[in-house]
C-alpha cells in the first residue's frame, strides 16, 4: 500500500480523498492552485503544496507541475479525482514513467477506452446493447448522410467529451447543418479535439449507470445502479439509486451484462457504465467514465462500501476486498447537487463569500462539501459547493428525510439551486419515479419552479 | 459597513458578468479567429485570454521551452478577471513547484537589474527562470541550492532604489 499521495484535485473531492487517505493511514498531499491556498482540503491535508496559479491550465491540468509536485513531496501515487487530469491517458502514461502510481486505469486500459465510439463497438462485441449511431464523423456530408441512416432526432457529441458538454439535439437535416459547425468550434475549444459523432435520440429516456470495481487479477464487481435522469441541459443535478425505473428482473439482467462485459473487455480500477433505458424498459450502453464519479456517495450510502478506498487499492495491486456474494445493497440514497448558481437568471454561475454555512444532520444524512463560514468561492473553477446524500430504508423516507435535511442547509452569502431541489422534491413525476433527462428543458426551469410554488 | 457590502456586491455582480457573458464571448471569438491573445478592460477589470498549444507566455519568470500541456487556453477560467494579489515589493519568487538552483555568481548583496536571473526551477527537467523583480541589491535568498519550492514560495528579496 501507498504511504503517501499526491491529490491533484481540487473542491468536496479533494477532500473526499483526503478523508479516504486518512481512514487507510496515508499521508495525504494537496496540489492546489493559488486560488484555493484558503481551501478545507489544504486546511484538512496532512500536507499541500502549491502548484500554479489560479488558471486550471497552468495548474491543475498542467501535467509536469503535478508530477514535479508529487516528485519533490515524495509521494507514491497521484490521484487525479474526477476532471482536470482523471481520464487522461498522457498524463496516466507520464506518472508511470516517473515511477509513480497514476490511481485510476492503467494508461493501456485509459487508451482502450478514450474514443466513445471505440468503446461502444468494443463493449458491444461482449454482448452490451448499443444505441445507433455514427462512426467519427469525416466532414458534414458525412454526418447528414448517418443521419439519414440513424432517422431524426439525433444527438450530436464530441467524441473527446464528458459531462455532457457541446452535446445538441437536432430534429432536422437543416439544425443538424448549423449544430455540427457550432459543435465543432465548442469541442475544440472544451476539449482541444473537434471529432464528432451522432446517436439516436431517444425521446424520453432515462439515464441510469452501473458502477463497477475490477482489480488488476481480473476480479470485478458491481455495486448497483444509480438513476441520473434528473438532468438540465446533460447536466446532472440529482442522482439516486437504486432506480424506480428498473423492475427487480430488469435491474438483475442490466447489473450482470454490464460486469461482464466490461471484465471481458479488460477493464481495471472503478469505472461507471452508463445507459439510457427507453419507455419500453430497453437499455443502450452509451459510455464508460474511467474515473470516481461526483456521485459515486449514493451508492456508497446503499452499500456501505468506501469506493475511493477501494481505488486506492485495486491501484496499489491489491486485490477487491469484497466478492459479489459480500455486496448488500440495502434502502434507498439520494444525491443533490448543492451548485452556486442563480436559477432565476439562467442557471449563472455565483462566486464570493460564503458568510454562513451550516450542514444539515440526522439519521442518513451525509454532506461532502468544502465549505466553511467565511471561505471564498474562487469564480475560476466549476460551481459545485457540495453534495448532499440523505440516506432511508425506502424511496418515501429518503424523500421525506431530504426535505427536512435541505430545509436545514444554510449557504448564506452566494446564490445556490436549493430551491429548484425543493421543486423537485415537490414535483409529481419526480415522487412517483417518472423523471427523464429532458423533462427539465421541456418544461422550462421557471416554469417548473412555479409550478411546485403553485402546488406547495 | 454598507459601503463595503455594496462593494461586495458590485464585485459578485461583476464577477457573474465577467464568467457568464464576457469569458464565454471572448472564448468564442477567440477560438474562431487567428488571434493569439484577446485582451479587454472595463472598469477596473481586465480580462486576457490568450491561446494554449505551444505557447510561450511572456510573463516574468517563464522560460521559453517549457513543457506546454496542448489543450487551448479557451478552457480557461476568468484568469486575470480578478486583480491578482501583489506579492510584497522586491519578493523574488518561485515560477514553479521543483528544485532550486541558484546561478553562478549570484550572492547576496549583488546589483541586480530588473529580469535578471537569479537562479532556475528545474520542473521534470524542464528549467524555470528565477528573476529579480525589480532594479536593486540582492538582500537575502532563503532557499538553498538543491532545495525544493513551490509555485509562488519566496525565494529571496530584492531591495529596491528608494
Amino acid at each position: 500500500m501507498f504511504s503517501r499521495i499526491l491529490i491533484a484535485n481540487r473542491g468536496e473531492i479533494a477532500l473526499r480523498i483526503v478523508r479516504a487517505c486518512r481512514s487507510m493511514g496515508i499521508t495525504s498531499v494537496v496540489a492546489y492552485s493559488e486560488a484555493d491556498r484558503e481551501s478545507r482540503a489544504v486546511q484538512l491535508a496532512d500536507e499541500a503544496i502549491c502548484v500554479g496559479p489560479a488558471e486550471s491550465r497552468r495548474s491543475y491540468l498542467s501535467a509536469p507541475s503535478i508530477l514535479s509536485a508529487a516528485i519533490v513531496a515524495g509521494c507514491e501515487a497521484i490521484h487525479p479525482g474526477y476532471g482536470f487530469l482523471s481520464e487522461d491517458d498522457t498524463f496516466a502514461e507520464m506518472t508511470r514513467a516517473h515511477g509513480l502510481t497514476f490511481i485510476g486505469p492503467s494508461p493501456e486500459v485509459l487508451e482502450r477506452f478514450a474514443s466513445k465510439a471505440g468503446t461502444r463497438t468494443l463493449l458491444a462485441k461482449h454482448g452490451l446493447p448499443t444505441i445507433p449511431g455514427s462512426g467519427m464523423l469525416r466532414d458534414d456530408a458525412h454526418g447528414m448522410a448517418e443521419a439519414d441512416k440513424i432517422g431524426y432526432p439525433v444527438l450530436i457529441k464530441p467524441s473527446a467529451g464528458g459531462g455532457g458538454k457541446g452535446m445538441r439535439m437536432v430534429r432536422s437535416p437543416r439544425e443538424l447543418q448549423q449544430a455540427m459547425t457550432i459543435c465543432r468550434s465548442e469541442a475544440l475549444a472544451a476539449f482541444g479535439d473537434d471529432s464528432l459523432y451522432l446517436e439516436k435520440w431517444l425521446e424520453d429516456n432515462r439515464h441510469v449507470e452501473v458502477q463497477v470495481m475490477v482489480d488488476r487479477f481480473g476480479n470485478g464487481v458491481h455495486v448497483g445502479e444509480r438513476d441520473c435522469s434528473v438532468q438540465r441541459r446533460h447536466q446532472k443535478l440529482l442522482e439516486e439509486a437504486p432506480s424506480p425505473a428498473l423492475n427487480a428482473e430488469q435491474r438483475a439482467a442490466l447489473l450482470d451484462a454490464a460486469i461482464k462485459a466490461v471484465v471481458a473487455a479488460g477493464y481495471e480500477n472503478v469505472g461507471t457504465l452508463e445507459f439510457l433505458l427507453d419507455r419500453q424498459g430497453n437499455w443502450y450502453f452509451i459510455e464508460i467514465n474511467c474515473r470516481i464519479q461526483v456521485e459515486h456517495p449514493v451508492t456508497e450510502m446503499i452499500s456501505g462500501l468506501d469506493i475511493v478506498a477501494e481505488q486506492i487499492r485495486i491501484a496499489a495491486g491489491e486485490p477487491l476486498s469484497v466478492k459479489q456474494s459480500d455486496i448488500e445493497l440495502k434502502g434507498h440514497a439520494i444525491e443533490f447537487r448543492i451548485n452556486a448558481e442563480d436559477v432565476a437568471h439562467d442557471f449563472r454561475p455565483a462566486a464570493g463569500r460564503i458568510e454562513t454555512y451550516l450542514a444539515p444532520g440526522g439519521p442518513g444524512v451525509r454532506m461532502d462539501s468544502h465549505l466553511y463560514s467565511g471561505y471564498d468561492v474562487p469564480p475560476y473553477y466549476d460551481s459545485l459547493l457540495g453534495k448532499l446524500i440523505v440516506w432511508g430504508p425506502d424511496r418515501a423516507t429518503a424523500i421525506a428525510r431530504s426535505r427536512a435535511a435541505l430545509d436545514e442547509l444554510v449557504v448564506d452569502g452566494v446564490v445556490t439551486n436549493v430551491p429548484l431541489h425543493r421543486a423537485l422534491l415537490a414535483n409529481e413525476a419526480f415522487l412517483n419515479g417518472e423523471f427523464t433527462t429532458n423533462l427539465l428543458d421541456r418544461v422550462g426551469s421557471a416554469a417548473f419552479m412555479a409550478a411546485a410554488d403553485a402546488a406547495a | 459597513m454598507t459601503g463595503s457590502n455594496e462593494t461586495r456586491t458590485d464585485e459578485r455582480a461583476t464577477i457573474a458578468r465577467l464568467t457568464d457573458e464576457v469569458v464565454p464571448t471572448l472564448i468564442e471569438r477567440l477560438t474562431r479567429s487567428d488571434l493569439g491573445e484577446i485582451e479587454v478592460r472595463q472598469d477596473g477589470w481586465r480580462v486576457r485570454l490568450r491561446r494554449g498549444s505551444g505557447d510561450v507566455v511572456a510573463a516574468a519568470g517563464h522560460a521559453t521551452g517549457q513543457t506546454q500541456h496542448h489543450k487551448p487556453a479557451a478552457v480557461a477560467h476568468a484568469a486575470d478577471a480578478q486583480p491578482r494579489r501583489e506579492p510584497v515589493r522586491g519578493q523574488v519568487s518561485s515560477p514553479a513547484v521543483g528544485y532550486f538552483t541558484p546561478r553562478d555568481g549570484v550572492a547576496v548583496g549583488g546589483r541586480l537589474r530588473k529580469g535578471d536571473l537569479i537562479g532556475v526551477v528545474d520542473m521534470l527537467g524542464v528549467r524555470q527562470d528565477v528573476i529579480s523583480p525589480i532594479d536593486g541589491v540582492l538582500k537575502q535568498i532563503e532557499v538553498e541550492s538543491g532545495q525544493a519550492v513551490e509555485f509562488g514560495q519566496a525565494i529571496g528579496r530584492v531591495e529596491g532604489n528608494v
